[in-house]
């Protein structure tokens, strides 16, 4: 009875240490990579100092007065894109949208609004902190 | 999951925001840190309002923990007739009432995958609901302030803050599960130590 005991808890522990290792092994390497990634990144600037132009960023489950806002393009011009009319879509992600509107065309809605944004999206005015500033004015003795 | 929910966010607010960490904390799958993370960008593109999604989320939380306390509470009938006379349980129970409070502050966001768990069990311990209340909320603080600030820092990148903290969280769970079953194996072996040292000394 005793054995019994001591084996049933042996096999407890040694269980644990495996699935303890096993997991450190699983998140670990998922650690390493999202390390890695998020470690070449930094913050961007706050939000009212600059518009967001990556594209890439955009997800399904966005919904267009987000992407609006975030990539300052009015609604309409996105809702115009995407042929689907305004009311009633407000508060949909773009993945509700393709279901309801494209359903033969899976991801033709985040296709389509990414492009909008690339063409109607407001300049940045662009400053290169690394490009010396070139006075044009002599200086005075 | 998490994706519908975020869309739900973002039309609704702080007060779905916290009904969903208010359902996390009662161990429904939501995604909880993921959506605080999400929440403090939301809150730096002007989606949400900071002060008040932090707030209206922090109480969702605390209550939700407040529940399940209550849950592990009423169960402790239960738990006692069938565990009760088993003195594994009972010096279970003895090894966290004196690790309590560090236990509920760092599952809330360190090892939250532990933090439903925690509830039941400090529901059913001794531990006063007044104490478990106050390193609760301390716990729930740092969550929201930590994984909230970083999604406000990182604004439109946030979810590579999130992924890094996800596996993150499960490489701590790893780490304690690991650590139990070698502090669980030390204090078998010396317990098979002493028994077999007894056996040796011979009676007078």
């Amino acid at each position: 009875m005793n054995n019994q005991i001591n084996s049933r808890q042996r096999n407890f522990v040694v269980g644990l240490i495996i699935i303890g290792l096993m997991i450190i092994g699983f998140f670990g390497l998922r650690t390493a990579r999202a390390f890695r990634q998020f470690h070449g990144h930094r913050p961007p600037p706050p939000f009212s100092e600059h518009v967001e132009t990556d594209v890439e960023l955009i997800r399904d489950w966005m919904t267009v007065p987000f992407i609006s806002r975030m990539y300052h393009v009015p609604p309409p011009v996105l809702f115009d894109a995407l042929e689907i009319p305004e009311h009633g879509n407000k508060e949909k992600g773009l993945k509700q949208l393709n279901e309801e509107y494209y359903p033969q065309a899976q991801g033709i809605v985040l296709e389509k609004i990414k492009t909008t944004i690339l063409a109607n999206q407001p300049q940045q005015i662009q400053t290169n902190p690394e490009t010396p500033v070139v006075s044009t004015v002599p200086a005075t003795p | 999951m998490s994706d519908f929910l975020l869309t739900q966010i973002i039309n609704y607010g702080a007060p779905l925001f916290a009904l969903f960490l208010c359902l996390g904390a009662l161990g429904i799958p939501v995604g909880a840190s993921v959506l605080v993370i999400a929440a403090g960008a939301f809150s730096q593109q002007g989606i949400l309002d900071w002060p008040l999604t932090a707030t209206l989320g922090l109480i969702g939380a605390v209550l939700g923990d407040a529940i399940s306390f209550g849950i592990g509470f009423y169960a402790k009938h239960w738990v006692d007739d069938r565990f009760g006379r088993s003195s594994t349980w009972r010096n279970a129970q003895k090894s966290f009432d004196s690790r309590a409070g560090l236990a509920i502050y760092l599952t809330r966001f360190l090892i939250t995958a532990l933090a439903v768990p925690i509830n039941l069990i400090a529901g059913g311990s001794g531990i006063k609901f007044r104490r478990f209340m106050a390193y609760d909320s301390l716990g729930e603080f740092t969550w929201i302030i930590l994984y909230g600030g970083l999604g406000y820092l990182f604004g439109s990148q946030w979810e590579l803050v999130s992924d890094f903290i996800s596996n993150f969280g499960g490489l701590i769970l790893g780490v304690v599960v690991l650590g139990v079953g070698v502090w669980l194996g030390l204090r078998r072996r010396r317990s098979i130590e002493s028994e077999s040292r007894n056996e040796k000394i011979p009676e007078m």
